[in-house]
């Protein structure tokens, strides 16, 4: 700007020395031009329309998401944090096609009901960058789920041993229920001789699952941001873990509402309650920890 | 290593411009600009349209070259800048002769500068220093364009800056559009601040000692050296008398001559003889006479006399003016052969003259010795002392005025005794000379008419007693005769003065246009204190019989006149605009359902289809389905989108908008005509 206020001094300069109006009239339209080129995309973004026309519900840290953006006039879209990406928005093309589509990647996990983007344009001339910061309602509520981190170490169930999988264990726990006929790869320990003798074929026991009660997670997230991004990455692989095993999960968090205590049924579900929960309150020894009971 | 590092990014280019309409547009300011440059005779056309072709090519071939510009090209366009400049140093150090040594050659070098650099523009930033340039091209050839015809250039440089930014944005956006109402609203802006900034800055002056322009123009020689040309216009005849028999040609005075006959005032029509660019206005003078006989004024106190010089001419002192006044100068164009006087404000002390010599008369007549043709230009400085009454009243001193020439200038070839009884009548109550001439300037216009449709005067009758003595009608050589006589009478030296007055004032060029009938006759009294001063009876003198429309017209086109009518005009225009765009904003429905409500109506009013005020917009489209006949459902579909946007708050995507108008235009501007019970109903238009 410095720069082209003294070229417009010089052009002035010269105007008035050289005594023709043309170079006045000349300097003058430069000036407007300028005028317009730095003023008119202030004016341009007062006047802008823009909407989020549709969101994803759940979304992960890292991983990007598509938010469709309805702009009344070109512009050009950089999400706030925590969320990254930028993209251009609105009519333009020769055939006035729009773009809609922009890619956002969440950077921290949490539920958000607005979006705030920096919306900035240079029309009409590209002079001049002018932005604005606008805060625009999602559809519906955005959860974002931490990232799947290292799972918490699972403590080993009376019934396991030390060198028998998980898998096998989980299979061959439980309370007996009856009596089937043998299929390969039953375990031999469970054939129920009795039944064998009495049926004359190769019975073995049917156990009732879950053969283990349900197992309560509870995570506590410590009030560092970054601490609490990485224990809510453990927790969700813990959940994960835990269902994959068959195990009904109990999450205990903390939420802006209270403490809560419900049952996570899919990892969808486990994203969507560490989305909401919060740092928790208390001493701080007990924060950043996954407790997994009994 | 920080500065290196900065002096690597500045020059690193940025990334290559795909935009091909950015180009054009581009290329466009530039030819433009050069084009504009030999219009306004500063750079030759030959040259001119090398540097354009050059300009295409190189355009080409940077658009080519895009994405790996060949690295011999930056040396190729370094060594031809350096070319181009090393050219430019050595002739602007040639002996300096006024501004136009300077301008065409820093017009060449920019467009050299432009030529050259067109094979590397591979990104937006050089594309954006090309439009940069062009502008100080446009500036460059402004500053010597004294024609309005250079407004076109203007025009069409605009034109294509304006389609180069917009481009710019289209490319800097992935194809961003600015809507038609939005560039609207942004020339109407643009055009209003231009036009404002035009308005509220002083007009643009000459400065003193900045421009000296000199140049020949077509004329020839004079065939008698320090002769005049006269009325012919032509230099190769000298001077002669006005024929009585027809009009004088343009330019054409016949005061321009060796004599001034009182008796004749030819046509001398209203075309443009020469251009002035001046620090103020003034009567330029050409020639002064001072033997009177009745009917005829002529030169006898001095002769031209040749000044051999280089230009500039330095220029004796006027005989009986004062040394010193306040510079003024001013530059005249020639536009239409004219005589060869060298026109000037009086005491002219400096001349730009394309001539190896110039003619000069103490009483400060100024003769070419070549013909003032078309294209001709010449500068003058003159010293101008414009004391107002008060300094003249009390001024002491005694300035001399030779014997000899005092004595010519109170010659009179009779008494005229009723010209001196009627001016010591005027003049009985008057204190000095100053306060004479003022009083005798009132009565003459108190009781005088100006007219140049008055038949010839009878054969050996004088001028001053029939004007006086008659009906007291006349032109300016009679009435300004009627005056230097009545002084002379009073033995108050005084003579005849011949030139131009400043035409119509036009603000864009700075320049007085004078006419052919701008031809003026006026007086010089001797005043001992202050020397030559010039009083012009004529600007008081009414029109003989004026009808009152008349009047009021002059006075309109006088108050016209000051109006600097383009930029206002432009002003009031974009100001309309402006008005015209905000209005139509306001009336403007403020959502898209509302809007397209709106024209649904329109559309279906046209097509005989008005809408009932009971009707609901559903209701209503589907009465226009039934009159379309098409069967299809497209005027409820877009009510239902309508509807559910103004009440439901659903609003519809930019896609689905387009795609629902795109729907509606296919199928409801059919000319259709359908019976419909008793009643037949014609939508031929939805003209959405």
């Amino acid at each position: 700007m410095p720069v082209s206020a003294m070229i417009l001094v010089i052009w002035w300069l010269v105007a008035h020395n050289s005594g023709s109006g043309w170079v006045q009239a000349i300097g003058d339209v430069a000036f407007g031009t300028l005028t317009i080129g730095v003023v008119g995309p202030s004016v341009v973004l007062f006047r802008a329309k823009v909407r989020i026309v549709s969101a994803p519900n759940d979304a992960t840290v890292g991983l990007p998401m598509e938010v469709l953006v309805d702009a009344s006039t070109r512009l050009r879209v950089r999400a706030d944090p925590p969320f990254d990406g930028e993209g251009l928005v609105g009519p333009g093309g020769r055939r006035r096609t729009a773009d809609a589509r922009i890619t956002l990647v969440p950077q921290r996990r949490g539920v958000h009901d607005t979006l705030t983007l920096d919306i900035a344009t240079a029309a009409p001339f590209a002079l001049q960058w002018w932005s604005r910061r606008i805060v625009l309602p999602l559809p519906s509520a955005l959860h974002v789920a931490p990232r799947r981190g290292r799972p918490h170490v699972l403590p080993v169930q009376p019934h396991e041993d030390a060198h028998v999988s998980v898998a096998r264990a989980a299979r061959d726990t439980g309370e007996p229920r009856g009596a089937r006929p043998y299929r390969p790869g039953d375990n031999r320990q469970q054939v129920h001789w009795r039944a064998t003798a009495h049926t004359g074929e190769m019975m073995v026991r049917e156990l009732e699952r879950p053969s283990a009660g349900p197992v309560t997670l509870t995570v506590t997230l410590p009030r560092d941001p970054e601490e609490a991004e990485r224990v809510a990455e453990r927790a969700l692989a813990t959940i994960v873990l835990l269902l994959d095993k068959g195990t009904s999960v109990l999450l205990a968090t903390r939420e802006a509402s209270g403490q809560v205590l419900a049952p996570v049924s899919d990892r969808r579900g486990g994203g969507r309650r560490l989305a909401r929960a919060v740092a928790g309150t208390g001493s701080s020894d007990q924060f950043g920890q996954i407790a997994v009971s009994p | 290593m920080r500065a290196v590092e900065a002096i690597r990014r500045a020059n690193q280019s940025g990334p290559p411009e795909n935009s091909v309409l950015l180009r054009a547009a581009c290329l466009g300011t530039v030819l433009v600009a050069i084009a504009a440059c030999a219009d306004m005779g500063e750079v030759s056309w030959a040259t001119a349209l090398g540097a354009m072709s050059l300009a295409c090519l190189g355009m080409a071939f940077s658009y080519v070259t895009r994405s790996r510009p060949p690295g011999w090209i930056k040396i190729l366009v370094a060594v031809g800048a350096s070319g181009a400049f090393a050219w430019f140093f050595h002739a602007v150090s040639a002996p300096v002769g006024g501004i136009t040594s300077v301008v065409n050659p820093l017009t060449v070098l920019l467009v050299s500068v432009l030529a050259v650099h067109s094979f590397h523009v591979p990104s937006r930033r050089d594309l954006l220093f090309s439009l940069g340039a062009s502008a100080g091209l446009m500036g460059v050839g402004a500053a010597q364009a004294i024609q309005l015809r250079y407004g076109l250039f203007v025009l069409v440089w605009v034109f294509f800056s304006l389609w180069t930014l917009t481009e710019m944005w289209s490319s800097t956006s992935g194809g961003g559009r600015i809507s038609a109402t939005g560039l609207i609203s942004a020339i109407a802006a643009l055009t209003v601040t231009a036009a404002a900034i035009f308005l509220v800055l002083p007009a643009p002056v000459v400065a003193a000692k900045f421009n000296f322009l000199a140049q020949a123009g077509l004329g020839g020689f004079v065939g008698v050296p320090g002769g005049l040309a006269g009325d012919s216009g032509s230099p190769t005849q000298p001077s002669r008398a006005g024929s009585p028999q027809g009009p004088t040609r343009v330019g054409g005075y016949l005061g321009f001559a060796d004599s001034l006959d009182t008796a004749l005032r030819g046509k001398l029509g209203s075309t443009t003889v020469m251009l002035v660019r001046v620090q103020r206005p003034s009567y330029w003078v050409g020639k002064t006479f001072n033997q009177w006989d009745g009917e005829n004024w002529t030169a006898t106190l001095s002769s031209p006399h040749p000044l051999s010089q280089r230009s500039p001419f330095v220029l004796p002192v006027p005989e009986g003016n004062n040394l010193f006044g306040q510079s003024d100068l001013q530059t005249f164009y020639v536009v239409t052969s004219t005589a060869d006087l060298v026109f000037h404000a009086e005491s002219a002390d400096q001349l730009w003259f394309p001539a190896s010599k110039v003619f000069y008369a103490n009483d400060g007549t100024i003769v070419s010795p070549i013909g003032l043709g078309s294209g001709a230009i010449y500068t003058v400085e003159s010293q101008v002392t414009s004391p107002n009454p008060a300094q003249i009243r009390s001024a002491t001193g005694q300035a001399a005025l030779p014997l000899k020439s005092q004595s010519a200038y109170i010659q009179l070839p009779h008494p005229y005794a009723r010209v001196h009884a009627l001016a010591l009548s005027i003049t009985a109550g008057a204190q000095t000379n100053y306060d004479r001439v003022q009083a005798l300037i009132a009565w003459i216009g108190a009781h005088t008419h100006y007219s140049t449709d008055i038949p010839p005067l009878p054969a050996g009758a004088d001028t001053v007693d029939e004007f006086l003595f008659g009906n007291r009608v006349g032109f300016c050589e009679q009435i300004s005769t009627s005056l230097a006589v009545m002084l002379r009478t009073l033995g108050i030296p005084a003579r005849e003065a011949v030139g131009y007055v400043p035409g119509p004032y036009n603000p864009i060029t700075d320049l007085y246009e004078i006419r052919a009938d701008d031809a003026h006759a006026w007086v010089q009294v001797w005043l001992p204190a202050s020397g030559w001063q010039s009083f012009d009876p004529t600007a008081v003198v009414p029109l003989a019989n004026p009808a009152p429309g008349t009047i009021a017209l002059a006075d309109i086109g006088r108050v016209l006149a000051r109006i600097p009518l383009i930029p206002a005009g432009t002003f009031v225009f974009g100001a309309a605009l402006m008005a015209a765009c905000v209005r139509w904003r306001r009336n403007r429905p403020p959502t898209w359902a509302g809007r397209i409500a709106r024209r649904v109506e329109r559309a279906g009013r046209r097509a005989g289809h008005p809408r009932r005020p009971n009707q609901s917009l559903g209701e209503y489209a589907m009465m226009l389905d039934t009159a379309t006949g098409s069967g299809s459902a497209t005027w409820r579909v877009l009510a239902s989108v309508l509807e559910a946007s103004a009440y439901g708050g659903l609003e519809p995507s930019s896609q689905t908008r387009r795609s629902l108008i795109a729907m509606v235009r296919r199928n409801g501007i059919r000319r259709r005509t359908v019976s419909l019970g008793t009643q037949k109903w014609a939508v031929q238009d939805s003209n959405l």
